[in-house]
């Protein structure tokens, strides 16, 4: 009999379904991976399983008890645990202090410490290879060792069941490998392990085996190779074909010079690892595509060229460095952003939001500016009244790529901006990019969809895990790492 | 048996020691200001266990205070109860009070947390005008029975009050009930994951605090002989309880005597300059909280990052 | 009847006054994040700066007392924002998941200070600004002081305009925008700091202004900087925070609730049904009547 029975789980959030229908289940001993894009709802699933997020419909088994709608505490002392993507120790506490609070048991009379908790604190230290760091605080432990101390406090309760989200964020492709053979080891103590991340690669290598899920659904269940060759898979992935397309053919056209230049360039999110040692660069007239998974960095990468995190290495603009400019200067300075998340004026018009984006130019520049955007894009003038936040979800990436280039930028950055759209959306927002290029406006793209990126792009940086992995013409891309993408 | 050579135990005996063979050589006024002193450092306290190891920021200890206070002092009045009895009924009124207010409470973040604690202080205070032909009003009422007429037996009952609750508050803080309460104020989720009902300890840090607030508050009266609006539910008395607190050091317990001594030694040594007394501690208070978020003990940690 | 029109008018202007406090307060807050526990202490020292330039002590026109008294409210909240909340919100020393608690005790300080230091100077004795018009004019056929009638006229003028300049001026909708989402507004080339100033100086202007007309109405003293910061605290929290409509439905909710208390039963006790209504909100609907978060 399975150990944690999932049947018909299902959630949905005002009028987000995000997760639906979905069943799986879990033998002792297995290590089975949840895999899928932004928003495909795996987060959401541990969430439901924890008991973190009440479920709509459906139920959560273990053994033979239900476990449905049961608080997280509860839930835990049944037997799972879950290891968060965030660590949060106990900061004046060392790392023995931090593993002995999750033996305590959680009563009210805990006034001695007992013996037994310390002794066993130090053997699930050495459990995860943590036993020369057990009287440090965690704040002088590097990012990885504070990784193995979270997953030390989820396994010190012996659970049967163990939940981990994102074990690989912010880590070095070679600290994944020792994190990985450490979960790997979970399999002999027979625990069954359910695992959520990005790394779609890293997953693979580790698990026994994978579910898919795709806008909360599954789309696929297997072993890592069959999952990752099923072509659903592979097309909410890639997004279609990598051949590129017809534009793809005459590219190389001239590129003018370099008008971004990011060299070495490394970001750290406290400790956390986010980009280690990125080089790139974007000419005037081109447009570049960064292409990798989620978490692989690119969001990271525009928001430290955007002046909104801080870097090591060097951000160059035009032959000048952009180091400790705020944001509102590099963006004044032509380098304007149309992040993932949008980030519209939800309570102002349409109209005010372009507004906002024409602030600074004089009246004719603006005028002109305003009749481009609404001619790229007419349902903008249409709706130039309603609200930005009542808009669907295409009109929204319309509306917030129409507001960037109202502020005239030399270098738009275009993070993610077919994610979520419908097709015949995409295809708008295709030929709006296309309208762009001919204009002579240069691009960076960020896209997950890499067939997307890869017909219109005249260069391609393929970014995994913080790292250029590689680069190149698109054509080539198919050729390089087509097969080995996923 | 490292633990006596430690450095702060010494000089915690021997902070002691003086204070306990203080009365020998000052004034009578002296040990008046005190007193005083002591009990306000149980509020203070009081206080820091629910904030620096909870999380919970109590805009209000003075509705718990107050509420030990005028329970205890109107059942001396209205009664023939032995004073030793009102005190612990105004201790256990306002552990119940206590438990009324955070467990609905306890449920909203932070901010609104604080400023529910902060409404109940001013429910309270109109609540006790309204019914005024009850409570004295504004101006209170004297209560008959009486700690101790020689203020050198007052000053001995607040300094064996203050360095027990002082002893048992930091016992709790030490031990693992007090991680476990850290853990929950520093990441309610992750101490959920990790099998604790975060409610649950959070309620009874919460009654802990309601008990000795209370019992200090009890107390306060009767060695003041009144008891008032002013003294006991005043929103200044709950400014000069965070102040003491965050001065002292938060998340050490001991700060918050420490601070409240300071404070109201500090007060009389300001008594010249009259109104403005407050203004100067009020704005010293801020500078500390702004450049020393720590606090005079955060200034001596009591164990440095280990690496 | 008599009784219930005379709520009406009372509670209209109250209310309206409340209103132009709370906007203030609840602006700040969608665009800083700032809950500012100080806020008393800006109308207050409006106030009192407008008596002594006015009425008590330099004797100079009525108009010089009112605009030198709601610069001094501007002035004050720019105190509070670069002296305390800005160091506060840029300090190292704090951990971030304690910084909202930090900044709320800060403010709730300089609260003090201000207090105190009000009290210190002028004695904690209320003080009273001249009315602005004397004479009484019959509403409805209730006696009202003309002067009362004129503070709810220029509180909602004011508040006209504070709407037109947030819905129709270019810099207004910047506030505006950076209220909803203060991220993309640096996005798109605005500088924050420059945002803060402006917002800080409208929040110390709609203060200023509303202390100066309080103080004509029902004078102002010391005492009532803490009284005053509640009663917006519980005002936009019933309104939801960052909510300006919000805010001024339930600075009215608010100002006839106490009006009525007042009236019906005595005025000591007005703030209490406010602040039950308040806490059963909270424990109902955390996000106040018309809030988003």
């Amino acid at each position: 009999m399975s150990l944690l029975k999932v049947t018909g789980l299902g959630k949905r959030f005002g009028g987000l379904i995000a997760v639906r229908d979905l069943s799986f289940s879990l033998d002792p001993g297995e290590i089975l991976g949840l895999i899928g894009p932004n928003g495909s709802g795996k987060s959401t699933t541990m969430g439901l399983v924890m008991g973190v997020i009440p479920p709509d419909t459906g139920s959560v088994r273990l053994g033979g008890t239900d476990m449905t709608g049961w608080a997280p505490h509860r839930v835990a002392k049944h037997g799972v645990s879950l290891m968060f993507q965030h660590s949060r120790p106990l900061r004046r506490h060392s790392v023995l202090e931090n593993i002995e609070l999750a033996l305590l048991p959680d009563s009210l009379w805990n006034f001695v410490p007992h013996p037994r908790v310390a002794r066993r604190a130090r053997e699930i230290a050495e459990r995860v290879g943590l036993e020369e760091f057990v009287e440090r605080w965690p704040e002088t432990l590097p990012y990885a060792h504070l990784r193995r101390l979270e997953l030390a406090k989820a396994i010190a309760r012996d659970p049967q069941v163990l939940l981990i989200d994102e074990p690989f964020a912010g880590l070095t492709m070679a600290e994944m490998r020792e994190f990985s053979a450490l979960i790997s080891s979970l399999r002999d103590e027979r625990r069954a392990v359910l695992l959520v991340d990005h790394n779609v690669k890293g997953v693979r290598a580790l698990v026994d085996r994978v579910l898919a899920m795709h806008v909360g659904s599954k789309i696929a269940e297997g072993t890592p190779d069959q999952v990752m060759s099923d072509p659903t898979v592979r097309s909410v992935y890639l997004g279609g074909s990598l051949d590129g397309g017809p534009e793809t053919a005459d590219r190389g056209a001239v590129a003018g010079p370099p008008l971004l230049q990011v060299e070495s360039l490394r970001v750290h999110y406290d400790r956390a690892q986010a980009l280690d040692g990125v080089d790139l660069e974007v000419r005037e007239g081109e447009l570049v595509s960064v292409v990798g998974l989620n978490g692989a960095g690119k969001t990271t990468l525009f928001n430290a060229v955007s002046g909104f995190v801080a870097h090591e290495g060097f951000i160059r603009w035009r032959g000048e460095s952009l180091d400790g400019a705020t944001p509102g200067a590099v963006a004044r300075a032509g380098i304007v952003q149309c992040p993932e998340s949008r980030e519209l004026f939800g309570d102002m018009t349409v109209a005010e939001n372009l507004e906002m984006g024409g602030y600074h130019l004089s009246r004719e520049d603006y005028a002109r500016q305003h009749a481009t955007v609404l001619a790229l894009f007419p349902i903008l003038a249409e709706r130039q009244r309603q609200t930005a936040r009542t808009l669907s979800g295409g009109e929204q990436q319309m509306l917030a790529i129409g507001r960037a280039l109202m502020t005239r930028p030399r270098l738009l950055i275009l993070d993610e901006p077919s994610m979520g759209l419908a097709p015949l959306v995409m295809e708008h927002i295709s030929t709006a990019i296309e309208a762009l290029r001919a204009e002579g406006v240069t691009v960076l793209l960020g896209e997950q969809n890499v067939s997307f990126a890869l017909r219109h792009s005249d260069r391609v940086y393929l970014l995994e895990q913080g790292r250029i992995a590689w680069q190149g013409a698109p054509g080539a891309f198919a050729e390089a790492t087509g097969e080995r993408y996923l | 048996m490292q633990w006596l050579r430690s450095p702060r135990l010494w000089v915690a005996a021997l902070a002691l020691v003086a204070m306990v063979l203080l009365p020998l050589w000052v004034s009578e006024y002296v040990l008046g200001v005190l007193t005083i002193a002591y009990y306000f450092g149980v509020f203070a306290m009081s206080w820091d266990l629910l904030f620096g190891y909870a999380g919970e920021v109590n805009f209000g200890p003075t509705f718990l205070i107050g509420i030990g206070a005028y329970v205890s002092g109107m059942l001396n009045i209205y009664t023939s109860v032995p004073m030793v009895l009102c005190i612990a009924a105004g201790a256990v009124a306002a552990v119940i009070a206590g438990v009324l207010l955070a467990l609905p409470a306890l449920r909203l973040r932070g901010a609104y947390f604080g400023l529910v604690t902060l409404v109940s202080v001013l429910i309270l205070q109109t609540v006790i005008v309204l019914f005024a032909s009850y409570t004295g009003g504004e101006i209170g009422f004297s209560v008959p029975s009486i700690l101790s007429i020689d203020s050198g037996v007052n000053y001995y009952y607040a300094l064996a009050f203050m360095v027990v609750s002082g002893m048992v508050l930091l016992a709790v803080a030490r031990s693992p009930m007090g991680l476990i309460l850290q853990a929950t104020g520093q990441d309610p989720l992750g101490a959920q994951a990790l099998g604790f009902n975060v409610t649950k300890h959070k309620l009874a840090a919460f009654c802990l605090s309601a008990l000795f607030s209370g019992l200090a508050g009890a107390l306060t009266i009767f060695y003041l002989g009144s008891v008032s609006v002013n003294t006991v539910v005043d929103l200044a008395v709950t400014v000069q309880i965070i102040i003491a607190a965050v001065l002292g050091g938060r998340r050490t317990i001991v700060g918050g005597a420490l601070g409240a001594i300071f404070l109201i030694v500090a007060a009389e040594y300001l008594r010249p300059i009259g109104e403005l007394s407050n203004l100067v501690v009020a704005a010293f208070a801020l500078i500390v909280l702004l450049f020393i978020p720590d606090g005079f003990l955060g200034l001596f940690p009591r164990r440095e990052a280990r690496s | 009847m008599t009784l219930l029109l005379q709520v009406l008018v009372d509670g209209f202007v109250i209310g309206a006054l409340y209103g132009l406090g709370a906007a203030g307060f609840t602006i700040i807050f969608g665009v800083s994040g700032v809950l500012n526990l100080a806020h008393g202490g800006v109308m207050v020292v409006a106030a009192m700066v407008a008596w002594m330039v006015a009425g008590g002590i330099l004797h100079a026109s009525l108009l010089t007392g009112v605009v030198c008294g709601v610069a001094a409210g501007m002035v004050t909240a720019y105190a509070t924002y670069y002296l305390v909340v800005r160091p506060a919100q840029r300090s190292r020393r704090i951990p971030d998941e304690e910084r909202e608690i930090f900044i709320l005790t800060a403010t709730l300080l300089l609260g003090i200070v201000i207090q105190e230091g009000i009290a210190y100077l002028f004695t904690s004795n209320p003080v009273t600004v001249p009315p602005l018009v004397s004479g009484v004019v019959h509403v409805f056929g209730v006696r009202t002081p003309t002067n009362e009638l004129l503070i709810g006229v220029i509180s909602w003028v004011v508040l006209g305009l504070l709407w037109l300049f947030v819905n129709r001026t270019r810099q207004g909708k910047a506030v505006l925008a950076a209220s909803i989402n203060p991220h993309g507004l640096a996005m798109l080339g605005f500088e924050l700091p420059q945002i803060h100033r402006l917002v800080w100086g409208l929040y110390g202007l709609l203060g200023g202004v509303a202390g100066v007309l309080l103080a004509t109405f029902e004078g102002a003293s010391s005492g009532l900087v803490g009284g005053l910061t509640a009663s917006a605290f519980i005002i936009v929290v019933l309104g939801g925070l960052g909510s300006v409509p919000g805010s001024l439905v339930a600075a009215y909710v608010i100002g006839f609730m106490e009006t009525v208390t007042a009236y019906l039963i005595s005025p000591a006790i007005r703030t209490l049904p406010g602040m039950v209504l308040l806490l059963l909100i909270l424990y109902v609907r955390p996000q106040g009547l018309l809030g988003r978060r």
